[in-house]
């Protein structure tokens, strides 16, 4: 598996993956930095404008790295998967001595592998940055996470992987439809189904919700390949 | 018989239209089968259906003498394939693409490499991104690809497409090569007869989802001949002598000069010698042979009508 994992990384020229996660990191942390010092969300009078939950770094962190690296999973998974199907190259790979649902299965880790290490690299260094730059200048939202704590790692990793694996649900509509746009349209759809608010209301405060989430996700995963051996190409 | 390719009854439905039925297929070890049909005959399905991209939705293909089951993915080992037309990783390069085929399939003999690219004439071209590779390249590295492992069997679906002339004889003569020197059993499909006349050992003929035929080209070869034209100064005294001395009746006297002799027992060797016997004065002695292209047109017809 691991072997079959490196060649998908090296076949779909995982360099660019990473120089543009690297980039998109890079414009997040700079967005967020000047959310938080330089209040550009701030209202004329100066006072933060923020959504009810919203006016601590922590949840502004959350919810832009989730909603970004969610579509950039999808994106992943719609070159990987769904492109290959569409441009014939999953023709290739299925004449090959390896079962039909490995290949699936190394092609979905390696891009969650990817998602996660890349998703919590982000996190951690937009955390980094602000935590630098608490010392030094006033913060518009309330600086609430401690970087020294095992909880704050644990909660990290716990989120990014609720996020990542929910790209799966986006990867069984794109193969459903067998269409790379139907996956990203519904990634940008999971963040609204998880990051809106109706009223008070909200599903990303709930405590039990990313856990349904998540088993909902791997069962979109498990749906998406269980078929494989016995479909017809086309 | 053991064959390395075998079909049993294949038949398959795609909402309820039947694409193909009841193809019988058998490839020997070694030989060249030439597949041939018109365009929409079922050639693609059956080869769909052998490479287990298509399920059948009747019969069963049996390679190297083992059912092929929906999760079936070993036998892939032994085997090379071209289907409808060679797709690649395009932003890779040709040695590249070839050197991941190797780690799929598992094949370390990585020098290899070079040599199937230089005897497919790419070594030139070997570091090049695919996606700069004209058509007949693509379909060169296609082959390549397939032949790189040395499997048993190679199954090639038009590998000739987008080739001109000279990388036709050039393909044409590495998969001689290939089959005589190496062993490797070659399925080729191909709507250009005159390529299947020039390099198969047996032909399986396709028309409307049924197989019509499955022949070898030595017998096609004495099934048509045609007839032998002969060009004589006295058609009434040859005429003579192939009715009494040959005790032919077959035949034909065209006009003045000419006679044709539709008769397959006779050799044109014994018509010369007795007409020289004789004092016939021959001018010329022809044997017209039916071409594949005409046993596939009589084929194909006999089909025709019947459906």
């Amino acid at each position: 598996m691991l072997k079959l994992i490196r060649l998908e990384w090296k076949k779909n020229n995982i360099g660019k993956y990473i120089r543009n996660a690297v980039i998109l990191s890079a414009l997040l942390c700079l967005f967020v930095f000047a959310l938080t010092f330089l209040g550009i969300a701030n209202d004329p009078d100066g006072t933060l404008d923020a959504a009810p939950g919203m006016d601590t770094v922590s949840s502004l962190i959350e919810l832009f790295t989730g909603m970004a690296f969610l579509i950039f999973t999808s994106v992943m998974l719609s070159s990987f998967i769904v492109s290959a199907y569409q441009n014939k190259t999953m023709n290739l790979m299925f004449t090959y001595p390896v079962r039909r649902q490995k290949i699936l299965i190394s092609q979905m880790v390696s891009v969650w592998i990817f998602n996660f290490a890349a998703l919590v690299l982000s996190k951690l260094a937009i955390y980094l940055c602000v935590f630098i730059g608490s010392g030094f200048m006033p913060s518009f939202f309330a600086v609430d996470f401690d970087m020294g704590s095992p909880s704050f790692y644990l909660q990290l990793i716990l989120k990014s992987f609720v996020i990542v694996s929910m790209g799966f649900m986006a990867l069984f509509v794109g193969m459903a439809l067998k269409s790379s746009k139907a996956a990203i349209i519904t990634s940008f759809l999971l963040i609204f189904l998880t990051q809106a608010n109706v009223g008070d209301f909200t599903m990303s405060g709930n405590a039990v919700f990313p856990f349904v989430l998540t088993v909902i996700s791997f069962g979109f995963a498990v749906l998406s390949i269980c078929h494989v051996e016995r479909r017809d190409l086309s | 018989m053991s064959y390395v390719l075998q079909t049993n009854h294949l038949t398959k439905r795609i909402d309820g239209k039947e694409l193909v039925n009841d193809v019988n297929i058998h490839v020997k070890k070694g030989e060249i089968y030439g597949f041939a049909g018109p365009n929409g005959a079922g050639k693609t399905t059956v080869m769909k259906m052998i490479t287990n991209l298509w399920k059948p939705t009747e019969g069963t293909v049996e390679l190297f003498g083992v059912p092929l089951e929906n999760t079936s993915c070993e036998v892939f080992r032994r085997m090379g394939s071209i289907i409808e037309f060679p797709t690649f990783y395009e932003h890779m390069s040709g040695r590249d693409n070839l050197w991941l085929h190797c780690e799929y399939m598992g094949y370390y003999h990585r020098d290899g490499i070079p040599e199937t690219l230089e005897m497919l004439g790419l070594a030139g071209a070997a570091d090049q991104p695919v996606k700069k590779y004209s058509l007949g390249m693509k379909q060169r590295l296609g082959i390549a690809r397939a032949v790189l492992c040395r499997p048993e069997l190679v199954v090639l679906d038009e590998p000739t497409n987008g080739l001109d002339p000279a990388g036709l004889k050039q393909i044409r003569e590495l998969f001689k090569m290939l089959s005589t020197e190496y062993g490797i059993t070659f399925l080729i499909s191909s709507h250009l007869l005159s390529e299947i006349e020039s390099i198969a050992d047996t032909v399986g003929i396709i028309s409307h989802g049924k197989m019509v035929r499955e022949v070898s080209m030595e017998e096609i070869s004495e099934m048509n001949t045609a007839f032998i034209e002969l060009s004589v100064e006295n058609t009434q005294k040859a005429a003579y002598v192939l009715t009494e001395k040959l005790n032919l009746d077959r035949f034909k006297v065209l006009d003045d000069v000419r006679i044709r002799i539709y008769d397959a027992t006779v050799t044109t060797q014994n018509i010369s010698r007795e007409l020289l016997l004789n004092g016939v004065e021959i001018v010329s002695i022809t044997k017209h042979t039916g071409s594949l292209e005409d046993y596939f047109l009589k084929m194909t017809a006999e089909v025709e009508k019947s459906c």
